[in-house]
């Protein structure tokens, strides 16, 4: 579905990420592990066309070249976004947050159904629906990010640390609708840096340590070796 | 109390182009991070294309000579976006501003040679009557001119809270990257953003025309520097706090012309600047942090 072949992204003169390469097949659930710095987030905003590689190949399906597109043209493809600490539209409401999620969609009808059914499965949502995004809790926020992704009945799904800076619990809940998400047919490729975690929901797995990945295999064989544990050892601040 | 009043109103009615003018302004501020220089000049522009449609064809009612000033306006506004603003965006922000800079001399000094740089007078095409109002005496043009640009504000603000594209321009101006990655076509809405601040500049410019009786290559100094103060005053966060800031400062320098010394009323806009500024750097309604 999503292959990447020697990725290279600089920023100016630094490399962030050097010869990736990774794939996800339809249906799967695959999780980028790697410290801060490792590179995780310019992967995926590579792949969304926000960032331009210096070098190699991201390609869709057998023969969309995404490195021509740009991010909105990426998006109608089926591609959403969860970024890295939400990055919710602050200033306006849950339901504008969540209406601006299904804005490339020209069925508006099927938008706003889907949009009706994100408030029914997330209650407290609907609740808060005319509040402003910005006032919302660490969790709210991160379920109202998630939504907004699912209103454009994404395809594939690419999620920036949807742990970060939550409270246990909420981590807990968080992974579980990843799950039940990826039960959907949904496919998702994941950045995480809670590797307890991640590990139990995914298929496979990558290790990413500055910019290249140096271990990628099965969730259980990953979890199992001795690297893992020195790359989340070395990440620790 | 009752030339209080009247330079309430007198005030308002000049606050209120000063708030479409900023508008135009902020709106490409917020949106493309870009300083406009040009946009007064749009505004001239626009003015003066309302005053050939009102010569060429003297039988046109001021409705049909706004619309020309629009299309006008819009037409240099959306030439300027293509050249000189979507090529220089992403980059550092003074170069759209000494693009757009060189763009506004351009025009004022274009306008110059083809109209002289004196006032040239405007067409009648509102009658001139008095409107009494309570207390207050206005001329029905002044009348009109605030309500057009009431119109024209209440106009910005619909679009902005209630349709998709104004959404999604609010969206780019809080998160440009992310709106692009949820299907937002940036490019396309900043082109729209122009435009619309370009035409809703060329219908005021008109009735600003209508309002003097003249209309002049340079009088976009006059209006720009105003309006920037606006912006500055209000912070960039929200675009009705742009507009209420217009009609506080005309209000301020009615207020100053009638109590204090006409000679200090360009003064006032500088003073409140100087002010707001000292106590709330980011101005009265906040920004977006850039």
């Amino acid at each position: 579905m999503l292959t990447l072949r020697d990725l290279a992204v600089s920023y100016g003169s630094v490399p962030a990420v050097r010869k990736v390469s990774l794939e996800i097949a339809p249906g799967e659930l695959r999780v980028i592990l790697g410290a801060n710095g490792a590179g995780k987030t310019t992967v995926l905003k590579a792949i969304l066309g926000l960032l331009r590689p210096h070098a190699g190949e991201i390609r869709f399906g057998e023969d969309i070249d995404l490195l021509r597109l740009k991010p909105h043209q990426i998006h109608g493809l089926g591609i959403a976004w969860v970024p890295e600490g939400r990055q919710l539209w602050n200033t306006l409401t849950v339901l504008d947050n969540l209406k601006l999620g299904g804005f490339g969609d020209r069925d508006k009808t099927a938008v706003d159904k889907r949009i009706g059914e994100m408030l029914e499965r997330f209650p407290r949502l609907g609740e808060r629906r005319h509040q402003i995004a910005g006032s919302l809790s660490g969790g709210e926020q991160q379920m109202v990010a998630i939504a907004r992704a699912l209103v454009a009945a994404p395809q594939l799904l690419l999620m920036d640390e949807p742990s970060l800076g939550l409270a246990p619990l909420v981590v807990r809940d968080v992974f579980r609708l990843v799950r039940e998400i990826n039960d959907m047919g949904i496919s998702i490729l994941m950045v995480e840096q809670n590797a307890n975690q991640a590990l139990k929901v995914a298929n496979w797995v990558y290790l990413l340590e500055t910019g290249s990945i140096v271990e990628s295999g099965p969730a259980a064989t990953i979890g199992a070796k001795e690297s893992v544990k020195d790359v989340f050892l070395g990440g620790h601040a | 109390m009752d030339l209080f009043l009247q330079q309430l109103a007198n005030g308002l009615v000049i606050g209120s182009t000063y708030a479409v003018v900023a508008i135009g302004f902020a709106l490409a501020f917020t949106v493309l991070r870009v300083i406009n220089f040009a946009h007064p000049d749009i505004f001239m522009v626009g003015m003066f294309a309302g005053l050939v449609a009102a010569l060429q064809w003297p039988a046109l009612g001021f409705l049909v000579v706004a619309v020309a000033g629009a299309l006008g306006a819009g037409l240099v506004g959306f030439a300027l976006e293509r050249t000189v603003i979507a090529p220089l965006r992403g980059r550092d922000v003074l170069m759209t501003l000494i693009g757009t800079l060189g763009v506004a001399i351009m025009l004022q000094n274009g306008m110059a040679v083809v109209a002289g740089p004196d006032p040239v007078a405007y067409p009648a095409l509102i009658p001139r009557r008095f409107v009494d109002i309570g207390p207050v005496t206005l001329t029905l043009r002044q009348v009109l001119n605030f309500a057009i640009c009431l119109a024209l504000l209440a106009l910005v603000s619909l679009y902005v809270r209630r349709t998709p594209w104004g959404r999604a321009t609010r969206a780019i101006a809080e998160r440009p990257d992310v709106a692009a990655a949820f299907g937002v076509n940036v490019a396309r809405i900043c082109q729209f953003t122009i435009l619309l601040a370009s035409m809703m500049g060329g219908v005021a410019a008109v009735s600003v025309g209508v309002l003097y009786g003249s209309a002049h290559a340079f009088i976009g100094l006059l209006y720009g520097l105003k309006a920037f103060i606006c912006m500055l005053v209000a912070g960039n966060r929200y675009f009705e706090g742009v507009m209420v800031v217009g009609l506080a400062i005309g209000f301020v320098e009615a207020l100053v012309t009638g109590y204090v010394s006409s000679s200090l009323r360009d003064a006032a806009a500088f003073f409140v600047l100087i002010g707001v500024l000292y106590f709330r750097p980011n101005g009265l309604f906040g920004s977006y942090a850039t």
